[in-house]
């Protein structure tokens, strides 16, 4: 199918987004972050010391994730959020330590060594909930992300001006939520970003993840309007207007598992001035990962270390 | 280095046949109703393997008379147990039986052993007998063992789709008649795990920069599961996915499994592009099982490329 670039979502922003979001930030700022961190031997080497991390969420949920740090780095150092696809288990991300930044990777809840206190499973998280912006399973799994700053700026090596958010499918529509809400965030790399016109989506493709939603609504077709109101308060297009901070994003033209059009739609209503759009055609999921790869790398270098 | 085939490698695994040999498959099946549609009928199901472990399957049947080409998809190296590969259209399962056994330590096969990643790749890596792929392994070929038991299947047409444990699968049953396989980690590993710090491979060099010591005895362990000493068991006509050139299991690497597979191999190189190598392994088993004239379903973005 030919993509249509000029693509543009059903979704429309709640009147009330910014009351339910900020209810969240208050629910979640009542509850001490309460970090632990323990250095990991199996998975440190020569060059990064990786850290196992625990800090409390909304609802109490204790959130895993990893920390690695370039071993034997003295001063402040620039901050990446490395934040994860929707099926895959999370990263340790020594890659990004061994380019000279504090990285934690997040296991929102659900993820491995996050599943004790909530686990709604694959297929299962997408709809968990779903007929209730209240009961959701995003609207604790985006905080569970978001805090991941709160823990960066409880570290003494950290410099908190210089925080980066990176991620691909799932792991860029968390990027976007991410850098919309926390404006600690300075620049942004999102990749094949999920959970963006979710009901566009739907019809756009039929492949899991977005399938379970037409799973769902095959079941329950008397929850459509549910279901819509629902993922309109977590759509990340609904987001797109306050990110302020750099942002690049990339695209395949041939996405099997998010619809390359939603990539455009959210990319459109990014706020930022600060923006950059890369489509690779003859690409699927990847969204070019492999060229793109040195773009990104360019990109936090220009915009979190100060290079060219 | 590689090394040699162990001298009881042909013990070992047929311990591990007569110990599936002593345990009933005892399959318990449900309907889901939420993932069955006009296309297909989807159940949970459960077996049991060695242990003995209960282990969960997903399990989908077209609509319509049977019986029907099977895909099985063996127990992966990751958490998440799907019913169809993330990506892959629903409309597949129109054409095809769908089995996806979650190996121990997967979701849904998670108790009492629930594994992490990374983590998985080395427990029980003290001996042979308890390293968790002797299990893993066993839990492929009960999946098998079961799906063969349905009427709806069609026993000239099954392909095992994975990585590794694919190959394996096939060298022990010839059942299987097709493989698609991504090697991943399991042929000459260690030799490997030496060259990347990427997962899961890695694994295998985090625990050897922790226990040096052990590197002989990890090498000895591993020798038992090498996809290198399987190749030659495997008569099914094999589909390998290979790393681009740059990559660690690249056509270079992976020549001398190819040529020790006994059933007609093709090499797909990676183009690096989840699109061109899916298409690839699509069209490859559409044209396998039903002609070069068939056309395989595909996700919408894909189909200007037929």
């Amino acid at each position: 199918m030919e993509v249509d670039r000029n693509y543009r979502c059903k979704v429309v922003k709640p009147d009330d987004f910014d009351e339910f979001w900020d209810g969240v930030l208050s629910d979640v700022n009542a509850i001490d972050l309460d970090p632990s961190m323990e250095k990991d031997d199996l998975r440190s080497n020569d060059e990064v010391d990786v850290y196992q991390v625990y800090y409390n969420s909304l609802d109490h949920v204790r959130i895993s994730a990893w920390y690695s740090v370039p071993k034997g780095a003295t001063g402040k150092l620039p901050a990446m959020i490395q934040l994860p696809g929707y099926q895959s288990d999370p990263p340790i991300a020594r890659e990004w330590a061994a380019k000279g930044y504090a990285c934690i990777s997040v296991n929102p809840r659900g993820k491995v060594r996050s599943r004790t206190q909530f686990d709604p499973g694959y297929p299962g998280l997408l709809t968990y909930g779903i007929v209730d912006k209240n009961s959701y399973s995003y609207r604790g799994f985006y905080v569970d992300a978001w805090r991941a700053v709160d823990f960066l700026l409880s570290r003494p090596e950290v410099d908190g001006a210089n925080i980066g958010a990176v991620g691909g499918s799932q792991g860029g529509g968390l990027a976007i939520t991410i850098s919309a809400m926390r404006k600690e965030v300075k620049a942004v790399s999102i990749s094949a970003p999920y959970l963006c016109g979710y009901m566009d989506a739907i019809e756009l493709t039929h492949a899991y993840p977005f399938h379970e939603i037409n799973d769902y609504l095959h079941t329950h077709p008397e929850r459509r309007e549910d279901v819509e109101n629902t993922v309109a308060y977590f759509d990340g297009i609904s987001f797109a207007d306050k990110i302020e901070c750099a942002v690049i994003l990339n695209v395949g033209l041939q996405d099997n598992v998010v619809p390359p059009e939603t990539g455009y739609a959210v990319f459109d209503a990014i706020a930022s001035n600060n923006k950059k759009f890369y489509e690779y055609d003859g690409h699927g999921h990847d969204a070019g990962r492999y060229m793109h790869d040195a773009i990104i790398d360019k990109f936090f270098e220009a915009e979190l270390k100060g290079g060219n | 280095m590689y090394g040699n085939k162990p001298a009881d490698f042909e013990n070992f695994w047929d311990d591990v046949d007569n110990d599936l040999a002593g345990i009933s498959i005892a399959p318990e099946v449900e309907y889901i109703r939420m993932r069955s549609n006009n296309d297909a009928d989807l159940y949970g199901v459960r077996i049991t393997s060695v242990g003995p472990y209960r282990l969960f399957a997903y399990l989908s049947i077209p609509k319509g008379e049977g019986p029907f080409p099977a895909i099985y998809y063996v127990p992966k190296n990751g958490s998440v147990h799907e019913v169809i590969p993330q990506g892959t259209a629903t409309g597949i399962r129109s054409r095809y039986v769908t089995f996806s056994v979650a190996g121990r330590g997967m979701r849904n096969s998670d108790k009492p052993y629930t594994a992490m990643y990374p983590g998985q790749l080395t427990d029980g890596l003290e001996s042979a007998d308890t390293y968790v792929y002797r299990g893993i392994i066993a839990d492929a070929l009960r999946g098998l063992e079961y799906l063969i038991t349905r009427p709806e299947v069609d026993s000239t047409r099954i392909v095992a789709w994975g990585n590794d444990i694919a190959v394996l699968a096939a060298a022990r049953r010839n059942e299987i008649t097709h493989v698609v396989s991504t090697p991943a980690y399991l042929f000459d590993p260690v030799e490997h795990a030496l060259k990347t710090s990427s997962y899961p491979l890695a694994e295998y060099s985090d625990y050897l920069r922790l226990y040096p010591d052990r590197k002989h005895d990890v090498e000895s362990i591993l020798s038992m599961y090498n996809t290198r000493w399987h190749a030659p068991e495997v008569k099914a006509e094999t589909l390998l996915r290979a790393d681009h050139s740059s990559g660690i299991y690249n056509p270079d690497v992976l020549s001398d499994l190819e040529n020790g597979i006994a059933g007609n191999v093709t090499v797909h190189e990676s183009e690096r592009s989840s699109f061109k190598d899916g298409l690839f392994a699509e069209k490859w088993i559409t044209e396998k099982f039903f002609g070069a004239d068939a056309t395989a379903i595909v996700p919408e973005h894909w189909r200007s490329a037929l």
